[in-house]
């Protein structure tokens, strides 16, 4: 038996992704679960936010109801993120676990070597970027975020299968009109996906596959793919409920 | 007086800020963008108590906070909230220069 737990969750709507994600925190937290990779995708397309970001400056909130994107804040730091076409993952580890140690930076550069495999799987030869970017050819491809709760780290991350800058900064605020066309070149130059590397469409079925494989390389192996226990469900359904859909934490800063 | 900041550190995050101060002191403060810090309801917990340090000392105080709760920054320092906090008061008093 491998040393990790292996969840493949398929596409699901953002509380309930980030509810379960905290889910499995709280399963591996108690020892009730051994360390988790998860698998993942959002249904409808959805923005995440930092922790730490103002909703209001980030978020074009009238464009994503228009468009039907929902909008969440994460338990993590960092960035505003627009997922669409993309194969997200989340790690729940012990801090005692040899991926939690060596500090914050260190932890990073271990998780996302699983991350960097599964795009070697695929064909794409990518790097670590401190502090908490993977790149390829000297553009973005995933970005990723941590946090650590009661003596467990959590880290998720993105993965950019393929990106539609128009409909991410429809939904994302930028400065001014004026400036949108400028922004949209400069990330153009900076950010890069999966499609872009090898130059056709990799699906979220595909790129599973490869991540399984990548991050089992990276990790000493994985365990049969299974489900979240029926606690961990109704625990996400509970969190998605009174945290994340909720005005409270979505508008707390 | 109130004002806002928003710029990009050097070797950090985004960083916008938002104060309210009022004879040299804070009245309130919301510090907000794409840093991490750990844990993060501690970080949370000391920018509350910002709320009556004096504007000119800023940066220390939020230093001794974070510092007081064990709190880890990545992407942003109690420095650069003191310079941001310095520069939305110079552009409260210079409003050409824009804060």
């Amino acid at each position: 038996m491998a040393e990790f737990r292996y969840l493949e969750t398929g596409a699901a709507r953002a509380s309930f992704n980030m509810g379960l994600d905290e889910a499995v925190l709280e399963s591996v937290t108690s020892g009730a679960a051994k360390p988790t990779l998860r698998l993942y995708a959002w249904k409808p397309a959805a923005v995440s936010l930092g922790y730490f970001q103002g909703v209001r400056d980030e978020v074009d909130l009238d464009a994503c109801a228009a468009l039907g994107v929902d909008v969440v804040r994460r338990l993590t730091g960092g960035g505003a993120v627009y997922h669409a076409d993309e194969l997200t993952y989340s790690v729940v580890v012990p801090e005692s676990h040899p991926l939690a140690r060596g500090g914050i930076l260190e932890s990073y550069r271990s998780i996302c070597a699983g991350v960097i495999a599964g795009l070697e799987e695929l064909g794409v030869r990518a790097q670590f970027a401190p502090l908490n970017d993977i790149v390829s050819n000297g553009k973005k491809l995933s970005g990723n975020a941590q946090t650590r709760k009661h003596g467990c780290l959590l880290q998720h991350g993105t993965v950019l299968l393929g990106v539609d800058l128009d409909a991410m900064f429809t939904v994302l605020r930028v400065p001014s009109e004026k400036l949108r066309g400028k922004l949209i070149a400069d990330v153009r130059a900076r950010v890069s996906s999966v499609r872009s590397e090898l130059g056709r469409t990799i699906p979220y079925e595909e790129a599973v596959v490869a991540f399984e494989r990548g991050f089992g390389a990276a990790f000493g192996g994985l365990d049969d793919k299974t489900s979240p226990t029926p606690e961990e469900l109704s625990s996400a359904d509970l969190h998605a409920a009174d945290r994340f859909e909720s005005e409270a934490w979505t508008f707390k800063r | 007086m109130k004002g806002s900041y928003v710029g990009k550190p050097s070797r950090g995050k985004l960083l916008r800020m938002d104060m309210e101060w009022e004879d040299g002191l804070v009245v309130q403060i919301s510090i907000r963008g794409d840093f991490f810090a750990h844990p993060e309801n501690a970080f949370d917990e000391a920018e509350a108590a910002l709320a009556g340090a004096r504007v000119a000392e800023l940066g220390d105080v939020f230093e001794r906070e974070l510092s007081a709760r064990g709190v880890t920054l990545f992407g942003l320092t109690p420095v650069d909230v003191g310079a941001a906090a310095a520069t939305i008061v110079v552009g409260a008093h210079n409003p050409d220069n824009g804060a």
